[in-house]
């Protein structure tokens, strides 16, 4: 009797893990974010230190600061060099912890206001070209599936496999020659006009005067991804039964089109956001250098032309930090979106 | 399945406009030796000269031949994309096909390797990287291969399960066929699409990195590159240069970078054929 009953407590155990805990979501994706920070503190942690030779050397010895022995002993303290690794790690994550991203000797500032005062910026630019792009690659993936195997499909399809070719470091050099130093019509850097002062009305129309040409170099090179994905996953949707039924019943074809299909045929597109991001923060540090946009790419560039690596380092813990906070917001939102998914 | 492939292919404009296209860049890299007139390390040439008989694109700012330098640029971009679209896609093939006959916990530990590394920005990676080891072009294109494998694992190892359940390796297993058989006879042929579509993905992946990463100042600024030149084309650009400067090497990337994308395209296409612009349900 006694064994029948820890028999079933065995079973019901089970039961309540495998409903309450390993059918939950987070559980398969929680491994993925913690290996994602595993690899950035390896990046910025660990391989600095297992490098052979100083690592005060390898992080500090940039070009214009002269590392003196003042200097060079406040650095082991800061970062706790005397000590064994595991509280070198501590103090690492306790400056984390505290948003203290390291300072940077070379524009002797703190790593975290420099990348604070970059951020809003690259947000602006990421954030706009984002919701750009997949407006315009949904609308056109839509329309351009709808008539597949038509002309237009057919040219549009050519002219979007062509744009996806020009990398984003192409197109940003284009648009700066053509339209800013050939036609004049917008300024060459920034992301405002040097000492205006401007308030109000006046100043917004001058940050959105400097972010034409970025955000179109950026949403441009981001259209064509976004317009493959979708018109792949509308060829998917069209043959469903259901597009079918709708249209046996007689609903007007736009509703069909936009209501009945798009709306299925849009969800790899949100899955993918995650990815997606990333391609933009790659594509946002070449546009921002090009144009000198006062963003984190053009931070990063400069950190890399003044080999300042604590500066680099912060930039990729924000970058990291940027997608991880996407992809969960992603998962969070997933099951709002498609009801449909399963979590087991 | 592979031979159908290749004839598919064959047939497909998309693809073989890329094809034809990438090939004569290949070609222009390959014998960039023979076709350049000037060695690009030899500066002895007046500077900032218009095109001319003598130099097809001019000279730039410190004497270099343009148009010799575009081709070594053009060699140092194919090499590298190459390399790195061979060692990745192996890379990730072994890693999805070993994931996916083992299974377990190695399946398990891979995997969200795999899926932890889609979430990590490849370039920051590379120039966190390049500013520690200050590396050579090998050390990089390793680098760069141990970072973008994932996708072509997650592939392979999808196909390879399904592939797994399928009759005909049951039979074989049935008629004493070892794993090892299995995986050289049934398995990796009927992944060679995946496995070409993975290396066009990455080689232009690593052609835009390449181009990119010497744009922004990471590699010997004395080595040819097309990242580089546009970089100092850049700063010449008040000097009229764009046309005989910056204006072929922009192409030449974008070139390359289009065919392998056209390419990639149409294998997608053989590959699921439900996506074929001529297939009206």
């Amino acid at each position: 009797m006694k064994q029948e009953n820890a028999h079933s407590i065995r079973i019901y155990l089970r039961y309540i893990f495998n409903k309450y805990i390993l059918s939950k979501r987070w559980v398969k994706i929680a491994p993925v974010y913690l290996m994602t920070v595993f690899i950035l503190l390896f990046l910025n942690f660990l391989l600095p230190r297992l490098l052979p030779g100083d690592v005060i050397i390898a992080m500090y010895s940039g070009q214009e600061l002269l590392i003196t022995d003042e200097l060079y002993n406040e650095l082991i303290v800061l970062h706790g060099l005397d000590k064994p690794l595991i509280e070198q790690f501590c103090i690492y994550i306790t400056q984390l912890a505290h948003g203290d991203l390291g300072y940077s000797y070379i524009s002797h500032a703190s790593t975290t206001d420099l990348i604070m005062n970059a951020l809003p910026w690259t947000l602006l630019l990421v954030f706009s070209s984002f919701i750009l792009s997949s407006i315009a690659g949904i609308i056109l993936g839509v329309e351009s599936s709808w008539r597949r195997g038509g002309r237009f499909d057919r040219s549009l399809l050519m002219i979007m496999l062509f744009i996806d070719g020009i990398p984003s470091l192409a197109l940003g050099i284009m648009f700066l020659t053509v339209f800013s130093l050939y036609c004049g019509w917008f300024p060459t850097a920034g992301a405002l006009t040097p000492y205006s002062d401007t308030t109000g009305i006046a100043y917004i129309i001058d940050v959105l005067w400097h972010l034409i040409l970025p955000l179109g170099a950026l949403t441009l090179s981001q259209i064509p991804g976004d317009y493959l994905l979708i018109r792949n996953s509308m060829l998917l949707t069209i043959r469903e039964p259901f597009v079918l039924t709708a249209r046996a019943k007689g609903i007007k074809e736009r509703r069909i089109k936009y209501l009945h299909t798009a709306r299925n045929a849009i969800l790899p597109f949100f899955t993918r956001i995650g990815i997606r991001v990333v391609y933009v923060i790659t594509g946002v540090l070449f546009i921002e250098t090009i144009f000198a946009y006062p963003g984190l790419g053009l931070l990063t560039y400069e950190a890399i032309s003044n080999r300042d690596l604590p500066l680099m380092q912060g930039i990729f813990t924000i970058s990291v930090l940027l997608v991880l906070v996407v992809n969960i917001l992603v998962d969070i939102s997933y099951k709002k979106i498609d009801p449909r998914i399963e979590y087991a | 399945m592979h031979n159908r492939f290749l004839k598919q292919f064959k047939l497909n404009k998309i693809g073989m406009s890329g094809l034809i296209i990438f090939l004569f860049l290949l070609l222009l890299a390959i014998f960039a030796p023979v076709i350049a007139p000037y060695d690009p390390w030899d500066y002895s040439f007046e500077y900032l000269l218009p095109p001319s008989i003598d130099h097809l694109l001019g000279t730039n700012d410190i004497g270099y031949d343009l148009f010799s330098e575009l081709l070594w640029s053009l060699r140092t971009s194919i090499l590298f994309g190459v390399s790195v679209g061979a060692i990745a896609s192996t890379i990730g093939l072994l890693i999805g096909v070993s994931a996916a006959i083992s299974g377990g916990l190695y399946d398990i530990i891979v995997m969200r390797i795999a899926d932890a590394l889609l979430a990590i920005p490849t370039i920051m990676v590379l120039i966190l990287i390049a500013a520690y080891f200050k590396p050579s072009t090998i050390v990089l294109i390793i680098a760069l291969s141990l970072i973008i494998w994932q996708t072509i694992a997650r592939g392979a190892r999808a196909q390879t399960l399904s592939l797994k359940s399928k009759l005909h390796i049951k039979a074989a297993r049935n008629m004493g066929a070892s794993t090892s058989y299995i995986i050289f006879k049934h398995i990796l042929p009927e992944l060679f699409p995946l496995f070409a579509m993975g290396f066009v993905t990455k080689v232009r992946i690593a052609v835009f990195m390449e181009a990119g990463l010497s744009f922004l100042g990471i590699f010997d600024p004395t080595s040819k590159s097309l990242g580089i030149m546009m970089n100092y084309a850049m700063r010449y650009l008040y000097l009229d240069v764009w046309y005989n400067w910056l204006l072929p090497t922009v192409l030449s990337l974008s070139m390359l970078i289009i065919s392998l994308a056209l390419i990639s395209y149409a294998i997608e296409e053989i590959f699921d054929p439900r996506l074929r612009r001529d297939n009206i349900a």
